[in-house]
């Protein structure tokens, strides 16, 4: 039987992996060595949550502190990468892409094209996502929507260990800029993931689950309050098929029209802002594409239109909820044709 | 015999700044317990050794002048003038908490106290705090703005845009750097190429001060000179206090990145409340007792404001939707 | 000459947060920026290994300075420019004054030639200190030589540190002697309780009527109470510059001066104007001085109060403690660069056939 590793053990194993296959990938942000300059321990965090503890015992060269300066160290990483090199640069939290958005949207998304495809930027920014971790407005949201906006970029968020190892490499190896998000709150999920190296490509969707009466799509945290939601659906005899995305932006919508061809019904679950996000865009592509076999009108789970709220009650309400994906479900086949 | 106060302020004003620091740092050493009971949900990070120039500074301020935070904000809160209980509540992610329990430790704010916020995004005060002493300069009342930002926040591109931005309209702000040595775990001396705070000012025409930070008369001191040379429309400045961080980055960090006896040394002979404490007992006139005094009317107040958090009620879902516009 | 170490070897002492005080806010005073002292102390390198000097023994700080200085060596040296082989004294740095006891103790025992003083009036008083108890405990007296870090300071000259550099090479690799390169100096000590407390100053110890140490350098002058000088120069800047435009007193001529200063119109004499801080003209209220003959102990007045010295408020006194100040001559010894040029140039010191070039 293969072993099982956390999420987090996934993410470090393939930096590690990349790194050891491959001089030319380096791995640079804040802490993600820690200790640096200091009289104490080297290595002495690893990331803020010590997701990269011990890489650089191994890859010294290739790991780096920097400074707290993320529009210069992101936009190094980027500029790195359009000079050979396949920097893996690391945000700690999404939500400070604020600081650097200038560098990925308008630098690293955009040299491909304006150059007339004689660029190429290979760069990773790694950073967390999502919400329940009682961190509040500014350390919990679920920007993937504005990433997958902009073209150019292409925007994974991974659900389990397995998918995480094998599409961080797959991100490393890809010639794009590629934002690879990582939700807090899986780091400690385990599953079966393989001991060497092996990559899992963009934009194709996982079906985590079979079922014939509802599909449901989504990514990341939620499709394990969708695994949820459909284990109770189950005892009521209803047989929810579930997408986990896995890449945003490309997005495998072949899939989705299968599934709903198949099931008739669509519920999209996001942790994203309601507006614009995710579950929208699915919902408006399978209304074009298969507006025929929908049997119900389109639900969708989403958050309120607020940022997120520090008070844990709050947030718990905040961040959709099992029950609420299956009064969802329940919803689309009471409303049936 | 009739002791003379040798001290620029008088002695009701010291046993105010006294008890203030106090407050600032049982609050903190409550919450280290607290959070590690598991009471306390969140990031939250302490400003437990820093004392002394929350209080310097702002010992100096009225509710009209401003000052940006940062995520080691509670020590700004207290000094300003914000509601203990009300922060505890917060902290405790309390209805009738100073946000209503909407933002935590890392978002505390008070605008009528002239407290703009804690800031969970390093730098972000710097502009903010330009636009505050930008409205400061209109009302023309002679009210200023202090930008709070870390040793690691200093190398933010925000801060030095701030700095050049004051420097060009000439606002009254003072650019206060907490340098306490580390950004999370790394040290200043790594991430940092020219290791001067007042150096930095100087290349944007800013005249800059380093200061003990440990010592309340030092930084209460400076900060008197920068903060009137604003106010009187001298324009920005820099004010780089020296200090020591008591607690880990945030709750739950074990701190291998200090060296050996490190933090022993710290507490043993850095710690800015014993310091004033003895050059008030010192110069005798204040008494070991009436400080006594204060730290256990603090450790009620303390007491109190935690029993008020823990008693205080949740948020319902009627207030998750509110407040994200003004309407809609 | 049988004092001098073989190979010759100097030790550097650069403080890096000297300037930095509160000078520059209220008057404009200068400062200057870590990257230009460690462009000195690289001038002052190339210097010394052009001179003959092997081995620089250097104080640590965390400042910037080393950090800064060790990056630009690297890149220097990967141009093949050539500096004597640099060592830093095996210490923890405090960032306190303690870290220049320390080093200027370190180099004392170790035995350098001559010590290069990178700082203000402070730091220049710090390693004098230091010296002056290794002395009396029986160690080798070490000459300092002086680099100014700014325009405020009275003691260190202002001068191109290559020239300086250039005399302490002479000095320390014998070309000259110490009858030929060494200037005496004065100081001043400071005693509480006959010796309970003690400690020097190099050029001014001051008393003022403010009780606290705050933010140290003292500048305010509304409570000042007197001024004690070891020499008192019309043309530097700071609380000696009173004493200056009182009755001029050399840095080599025998004995120092005292003021007495007061506001109160019934002991003011009259009133003098002077530079006490850079850009700062303050009017003073004189209502005495006198001249202060070496070795007699003069007391201070004052029931309670702060001493600061060169400068620094460092010493808060209380209303039952007896403060006395003495000056002493021939306390410490420092490289005199104008008369070490001087001999240079008399005796050719630098003019060579052209087969040594090397
Ligand atoms: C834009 C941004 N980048 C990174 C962080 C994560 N972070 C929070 S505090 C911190 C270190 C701050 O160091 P410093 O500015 O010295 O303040 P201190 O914590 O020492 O008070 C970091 C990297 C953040 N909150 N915001
Ligand atoms: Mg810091």
């Amino acid at each position: 039987m293969a072993r099982k590793i956390s999420m987090k053990q996934a993410v470090n194993e393939a930096l590690d992996q990349a790194m050891a296959a491959d001089p030319t990938v380096i791995c640079m942000g804040e802490d993600i060595v820690g200790g640096a300059g200091g009289n104490g321990e080297m290595d002495a965090w690893g990331g803020v949550l010590g997701v990269t503890k011990g890489l650089y015992a191994k890859h010294p060269k290739q790991m780096m502190d920097t400074p707290l300066s993320e529009s210069a160290y992101i936009g190094a990483a980027i500029g790195a990468a359009a000079c050979g090199m396949r920097p893996v640069a690391e945000l700690m939290f999404i939500d400070f892409m604020g600081v650097c958005f200038d560098q990925i949207f308008n630098q690293a998304a955009k040299f491909k094209y304006m150059f007339g495809g004689k660029a190429e930027t290979p760069v990773v920014i790694r950073c967390m996502v999502g919400a329940g971790f009682r961190a509040a407005a500014q350390h919990s949201q679920m920007l993937t929507p504005l990433f997958a906006h902009i073209p150019g970029l292409k925007v994974v968020c991974p659900s389990n260990a397995y998918d995480t190892k094998g599409l961080l490499i797959q991100s490393i190896r890809d010639n794009d800029p590629v934002i690879f998000c990582e939700h807090k709150n899986l780091y400690a999920h385990e599953c079966e993931v393989p001991e060497a190296s092996y990559t899992i490509p963009f934009g194709e969707a996982n079906i985590v689950r079979e079922g014939k009466h509802c599909t449901i799509v989504t990514y990341g945290l939620m499709v394990h309050r969708s695994l949820d939601a459909a284990a109770v659906l189950a005892k009521e005899g209803v047989e929810v098929e579930i997408v986990d995305l896995r890449t945003l932006s490309p997005l495998d919508m072949d899939t989705v029209l299968e599934s709903v061809t198949k099931t008739g019904r669509l519920v999209c679950v996001d942790e994203a802002s309601p507006r614009c996000n995710i579950a929208t865009d699915i919902s408006a592509q399978v209304c074009m594409h298969a507006f025929g076999a929908l049997k119900a009108q389109i639900e969708m789970v989403t958050p309120p239109h607020t940022p997120v709220p520090f008070s844990p009650v709050l947030e718990d309400m905040y961040i959709p909820s099992a029950a609420q994906i299956a009064t969802a479900v329940r919803k689309t086949i009471k409303g049936s044709k | 015999m009739q002791v003379q106060n040798p001290f620029p302020l008088s002695r009701d004003e010291l046993l105010t700044v006294y008890r203030q620091m106090r407050t600032i740092r049982e609050f903190e050493e409550r919450l280290h317990i607290d959070f590690g009971r598991g009471d306390i949900p969140g990031f939250v990070h302490l400003y437990a050794g820093e004392e002394a120039t929350a209080a310097g500074i702002m010992h100096h301020l009225n509710d009209g002048d401003r000052i940006a935070s940062t995520h080691r904000g509670h020590g700004h809160c207290i000094a300003k003038g914000v509601d203990v209980v009300g922060m505890m509540k917060e902290i405790y992610g309390k209805k009738g908490g100073s946000c209503n329990g909407k933002g935590g430790s890392m978002h505390i704010a008070d605008l009528s106290r002239g407290m703009m916020g804690a800031n969970g995004i390093l730098g972000a005060g710097g502009p903010l705090i330009c636009g505050a002493a930008l409205a400061a300069k209109y009302r023309n009342k002679g009210e200023v703005g202090i930008c709070f930002f870390g040793d690691g926040a200093s190398n933010q591109g925000t801060i030095l845009e701030s700095m050049n931005l004051a420097g060009v309209w000439n606002l009254p702000v003072i650019f206060v750097v907490e340098n306490n040595g580390y950004a999370e775990s790394t040290s200043r001396d790594y991430g940092t190429a020219v290791d001067s705070y007042v150096d930095r000012a100087a290349g944007f025409g800013l005249p800059g001060v380093t200061v003990d930070g440990t010592d309340f008369f030092a930084v209460h001191e400076a900060a008197g000179a920068v903060i009137k040379r604003a106010r009187e429309g001298g324009g920005p400045s820099l004010l780089e206090c020296k200090m020591v961080r008591y607690f880990g980055h945030f709750e739950g960090d074990a701190q291998t990145y200090r060296a050996p006896g490190e933090l022993d040394d710290i507490r043993a002979n850095h710690n800015c409340l014993k310091i004033l404490g003895d050059q008030l007992t010192a110069a005798g006139i204040i008494s070991q007792s009436e400080l006594t005094k204060i730290d256990e009317e603090v450790m009620v107040l303390i007491e109190h404001s935690v029993k008020e958090a823990k008693a205080a009620p949740f948020p319902t879902l009627a207030d998750l939707t509110t407040d994200v516009y003004i309407n809609y | 000459m049988s004092d001098i170490q073989t190979p010759p070897c100097v030790g550097i002492i650069a403080n890096p947060v000297s300037a930095r005080d509160i000078r520059r806010i209220i008057a404009n005073a200068s400062n200057l920026q870590t990257s230009e002292r460690v462009s000195i102390l690289l001038r002052v390198l190339t210097t010394l290994a052009a001179s003959g000097v092997e081995r620089v023994l250097m104080m640590p700080d965390k400042g910037g300075i080393s950090a800064m200085l060790l990056r630009s060596l690297k890149r220097e040296r990967s141009q093949n420019h050539q500096f004597p082989e640099l060592e830093f004294v095996d210490m923890s740095v405090t960032s306190t004054v303690n870290d220049t006891f320390f080093a200027a103790r370190s180099m004392q025992q170790a035995g350098v030639n001559a010590i290069i003083v990178l700082g203000g009036d402070g730091t220049h008083r710090a390693v004098v200190r230091e010296l002056m108890l290794g002395t009396q405990a029986g160690k080798k007296a070490v000459p300092i030589a002086g680099l100014s870090t700014g325009t405020n300071n009275a003691f260190p000259e202002m001068r191109e540190p290559t020239i300086t550099a250039l005399a302490v090479g002479l000095y320390a690799t014998q070309r000259l002697k110490g009858t030929q390169a060494l200037a005496q100096n004065k100081v001043l000590e400071v005693s509480i309780d006959q010796g309970q407390r003690r400690d020097i100053a190099i050029v001014d110890a001051i008393i003022s009527r403010d009780r606290f140490i705050g933010a140290r350098a003292i500048w305010k002058t509304d409570n000042l109470e007197a001024a004690y000088l070891t020499f008192a120069d019309p043309q530097v800047i700071g609380l000696s510059a009173i004493g200056g435009l009182l009755e001029p007193v050399g840095r080599t001529e025998t004995g120092g001066l005292t003021i007495s200063i007061s506001d109160d119109p019934g002991r003011c004499k009259f009133r003098l104007k002077a530079p006490i801080a850079p850009g700062m003209i303050a009017d003073i209220g004189i209502a005495g001085f006198e001249r202060m003959p070496a070795g007699q102990p003069f007391s201070v007045a004052l029931e309670a109060g702060v001493i600061a010295l060169d400068g620094e408020r460092e010493m808060p006194f209380d209303t039952h403690e007896q403060v006395s100040i003495t000056l002493h001559e021939n306390a410490f010894q420092t490289i005199d660069v104008t008369r070490c040029m001087q001999v240079a140039a008399r005796e050719g010191l630098y003019i060579h056939q052209p087969s040594r070039l090397s």
